[in-house]
């Protein structure tokens, strides 16, 4: 990808992520950017940028995490809101403005509370007696939250290529297999199939076991040049290509074939960019807001055929060992939902090849993926 | 959720893009916006034309039927109006007159098992307060 100059990650980390703290999310903002500092070995006055993508309840402005840590002069910076794919959102934006020469080295963060969860946070219990905006034609039927489109996104899948619940459900066992690996995890203890296909729905065919947790909690990465690279902690992990997609109609209700997502039109623009190709990829950590977005990322990506991520899964690909390791801290559904930036960690964490148990041998070349209906943003990343 | 008193279902706020929906509702029409330049059907309303850019838009008043795009069964409780009608049914349907633009719906007047995509539907009104009526689809009766 010609994106300009070389980048490499150098930094990464998390605040506490829990689903019950005092912490507050500026306490968690600063804790996570924090942590991706020192993890980095720059100190706070050679970060001349700061990025981070947040909803407007949860949000800890650029400003006030450069006051807090000492940051210092900004030469670029940007608070991001509302219809990015999550979290890589601001990673994207902090890689553009490092390869553009805006700045030369950007943190950028993604704070979330439990509040903003979809799955049962306390922010989707509210009782509205009118609605405005283009919600108007959807409240007076019901219609208010996630777990409801992506309910009707599984039906139409489900109905297009004869997937089953089960391939639902081995998205989110395979990930508990992960999850027991990873001593961060919240969800740790063994799901089987029994267990999923028992849980109860939210809004069906999508049940409670398809949806990551609502959790408080931050996480943030450190992006510089190469070069600036070569003298910090660790060994640099590069950033090879990335795109973003939205598909021809950004709308949740109106997007032309929900039987695919936004994944389905940046994946393929990403490899355009990129140096490698699907199957040089050692490991995958693709968005898992809900399962459905799992399996399409997979078919995105180019893993494995439309329609066919739900038997890839199945058959063990993305266990360790298998094929394509797969959101190997146990994704959002078990670390709770950090909101996508923990998949560009993981990524990360994957290149410096020290994760014990679930290190994934020899990984050197991971994608990310964040976003699912319309919004949808991939990186790729490498190591030499 | 027993206790809560019964609240009633969230209506629509109008706005100035939006009013028209609801007054043609009122007179039991489903009207959609349409471009009077290139024909095009804008939903969600907009003042502009996503094929030409076109201000010049006028409520269409459609035929009333479509089919059921795709459908999920709601069971969690989002607000509390749905507390003793859980599960329910929201679904997506597509107009015959332009299959690109898709109403949110309940399908009314249908046990819940027997929706399905590709399901022929047609609007009916459901009268709320306050002299609001909202577009509902039901099994397509009259014959197409
Ligand atoms: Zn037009």
């Amino acid at each position: 990808m010609s994106t300009g100059r070389k980048l490499a990650v150098v930094g990464v980390g998390y605040s506490p992520v829990s689903r019950k703290t005092d912490l507050t999310v500026h306490e968690t903002a600063y804790l996570a950017c924090k942590t991706a500092i020192e993890d980095s070995g720059l100190k706070p006055a050679e970060i001349d940028g700061v990025a981070q993508y947040g909803f407007p309840f949860e949000m800890v402005t650029t400003w006030e995490v450069s006051e807090t840590l000492g940051i210092g002069e900004l030469q670029w910076y940007t608070d991001l809101s509302g219809t990015g794919p999550a979290g890589i959102t601001g990673v994207i934006a902090a890689a553009a403005a490092v390869a553009s020469g805006s700045c030369d080295a950007c943190v950028v963060y993604r704070t979330v509370s439990r509040a903003g969860g979809h799955s049962g946070g306390e922010g989707s219990r509210t009782a509205p007696k009118a609605v405005g905006g283009d919600m108007q034609f959807s409240a007076p039927y019901g219609n208010f939250a996630a777990p409801q489109w992506f309910g009707m996104y599984m039906r139409r899948y489900m109905h297009v290529y004869g997937a089953t619940e089960e391939h639902f459900g081995a998205v989110a066992v395979t990930q508990r297999e992960w999850a027991a690996l990873n001593e961060r995890a919240i969800f740790r203890d063994p799901m089987t199939m029994e267990d999923y296909l028992a849980c109860r729905y939210i809004s069906e065919p999508l049940r409670l076991f398809d949806c990551d947790l609502p959790v408080t909690g931050a996480g943030a990465v450190i992006i510089t040049t190469a070069e600036r690279a070569k003298d910090l902690r660790h060994r640099p992990v590069y950033i090879d290509s990335w795109a973003f997609g939205t598909g021809p109609r950004p709308d949740w209700f109106q997007w032309p074939d929900m039987a695919n997502m936004g994944s389905h039109h940046a994946a393929p623009k990403m490899w355009q960019r990129s140096q490698f190709k699907p199957e040089d990829v050692d490991t995958a950590q693709v968005y898992d807001g809900f399962t459905i977005i799992t399996l399409q990322w997979l078919e995105a990506l180019g893993f494995c055929k439309f329609g066919e991520a739900g038997p890839f899964v199945a058959e063990g690909n993305t266990r360790l060992g298998g094929k394509l390791p797969t959101n190997t801290n146990g994704g959002m559904l078990n670390i709770g939902r950090v909101h996508g930036i923990s998949h560009v960690i993981e990524a990360v964490e994957q290149l410096r090849g020290n994760l014990g148990p679930r290190q994934v041998a020899n990984a050197r070349v991971a994608v990310a993926a964040n976003g699912g209906g319309p919004t949808a943003g991939c990186m790729t990343f490498y190591r030499e | 959720m027993s206790q809560a008193p019964q609240l009633p279902r969230p209506l629509p706020l109008p706005d100035k893009f939006t009013q028209f929906y609801w007054d043609a509702a009122k007179r039991h029409k489903l009207a959609i916006l349409r471009c009077q330049d290139c024909g095009t059907f804008i939903h969600m309303p907009r003042p502009l034309c996503r094929g030409c850019l076109s201000s010049n838009l006028a409520p269409h008043d459609t035929n009333g039927l479509g089919t059921v795009y795709t459908y999920t069964q709601t069971h969690y409780i989002y607000h509390p109006y749905w507390a003793d009608k859980a599960p329910y049914v929201v679904a997506l349907v597509e107009l015959e007159e332009d299959p690109s633009v898709r109403i949110v719906s309940n399908i009314v007047e249908c046990p819940i098992d027997q929706v399905h995509i590709g399901m022929p539907v047609e609007v009916v009104f459901e009268e709320l307060a306050d002299e609001v009526s909202i577009p509902q689809f039901r099994p397509r009766q009259s014959p197409s």
